[in-house]
């Protein structure tokens, strides 16, 4: 009898589970791999003015409610980079992971302090410079190393603890003197089919 | 999709041709599901049910036929208690429904989740104890290293499809005697909402290494994984 309501009950739970995978949709935020000529000729012209000697880029977009973006990430020197475009193809961001040591010494400290007590090195996770400016500031400033008209500014994922006291992962925009501007939780996707 | 259908019925039949010869050998159908309560930001309940039935096995009383024969049904509960975003220990019960091998089981874990920049990897490290009516105590070691890739983009969005490849060895100790067993499984997924993932995998398991009786096992799995 248990082997009988056991065999049954699997078959249903198949046949559930294939119905979910076909109705279920919920899509509002996405990014997408997208080839590069789908991507707006002012965005393509900027990048390869501003980085001659940039391999080609992978492209993605970045689809909102309320609009999209592109992103140029590539590798240059070692470095990870990533551009971030509207989606007429204006510059609008250029964003490079470094590593810790490598943060100007106020905002290593600007860090330390908002971290405070519970600081551990491992608690920062990924550290990202962001130029913002002008397209033509940042072009000069990519290819001549000119700084006039660029903002500098850096984006930061860390562990930190929420209004709860409980550790949660942030992503901190702070500033070039090392105070934070704002940040937000991550939401991390669940990992239950990782772990269990 | 086709070419994943494909590809994994090719693997299967080479499988079940090259190991079915001589070794004991049993295959079929593995639906999975998950459940996963969140209490607080940093506790969580699961419940877990894996349903496991055999299709063609090469031994035993229905040897080399093909066959719908309920092999085990596992219930499971874990609570899990995050130490932070990235590592969590849990502790859970088992439950085995198994002709003339029900079985109990504790199991404690410890898991660690990274997010690389273009994929998660995860760690798990667990014991556990089973014990089985008629048989000794049996205490197992596990490590377990995943990883899932984003098919589309560099991150996982809702409505896209992942890869995940998955190995763990199991060591076993029970009634003095010492075996291994591996756990090699491939799966493509898709996270249907933000809260919920639907994977289709192919589980191959090996086991008696040191003692007598070499056994492989494949299972067609469907899993899938809701946290609310």
């Amino acid at each position: 009898m248990l082997k009988l309501i056991l065999k049954q009950s699997s078959i249903l739970v198949f046949f559930w589970m294939i119905s979910g995978a076909l109705f279920a949709q919920d899509k509002v935020e996405r990014e997408l791999r997208v080839e590069e000529k789908e991507v707006p000729k002012e965005a393509k012209d900027w990048l390869y003015d501003a980085f001659e000697t940039s391999k080609r880029p992978k492209w993605y977009q970045e689809i909102f409610e309320s609009g999209y973006s592109y992103e140029a990430k590539f590798k240059l020197k070692g470095k990870f980079y990533s551009v971030e475009f509207d989606s007429w193809g204006l510059i609008q961001d250029v964003e490079i992971e470094i590593d810790f040591k490598e943060l100007p010494k106020e905002v290593q400290a600007g860090l330390e302090d908002y971290l405070l007590d519970g600081y551990k090195s491992s608690d920062i996770k990924r550290i990202q410079i962001q130029y913002s400016g002008k397209p033509d500031d940042l072009e000069d400033f990519f290819d001549e190393n000119s700084q006039e008209g660029i903002l500098t500014r850096f984006e930061i994922e860390f562990i930190g603890p929420d209004e709860t006291g409980s550790s949660q992962l942030f992503e901190g925009l702070f500033s070039e003197k090392g105070s934070l501007i704002f940040k937000r939780k991550i939401v991390l996707v669940p990992s239950e089919n990782l772990v269990y | 999709m086709r070419k994943f259908y494909l590809t994994s019925l090719l693997v299967l039949l080479s499988l079940v041709t090259s190991f079915a010869q001589d070794r004991q050998f049993f295959t079929g159908f593995f639906p999975e599901a998950a459940l996963t309560k969140i209490i607080k930001n940093d506790q969580k309940i699961i419940f877990k049910i894996e349903h496991q039935d055999i299709f063609y096995n090469n031994s035993g009383d229905q040897k080399d036929e093909l066959q719908f024969t309920h092999y085990r049904t596992d219930l499971m509960g874990f609570y899990d208690f995050k130490l932070n975003p990235t590592k969590s220990i849990a502790f859970g019960v088992f439950h085995r429904i198994q002709e003339g091998a029900n079985a109990n089981r504790i199991i404690q874990q410890f898991a660690a989740v990274n997010r690389l920049r273009r994929l998660k990897l995860a760690h798990r490290f667990r014991t556990d104890q089973t014990f089985t009516k008629g048989d000794p105590l049996e205490i197992r070691l596990r490590y377990r290293l995943a990883t899932e890739i984003p098919l589309s983009g560099s991150t996982l969005d809702p409505g896209e499809h992942y890869l995940v490849l998955s190995n763990e060895p199991i060591f076993s100790l029970q009634g003095g005697e010492f075996e291994i067993e591996n756990r090699l499984v491939f799966s493509l997924g898709k996270l249907i909402a933000s809260s919920q993932k639907l994977e289709w995998s192919l589980d191959y398991r090996t086991d008696k290494f040191i003692q007598e009786g070499f056994r492989t096992r494949l299972w067609a799995k469907v899993g899938y994984f809701y946290s609310f």
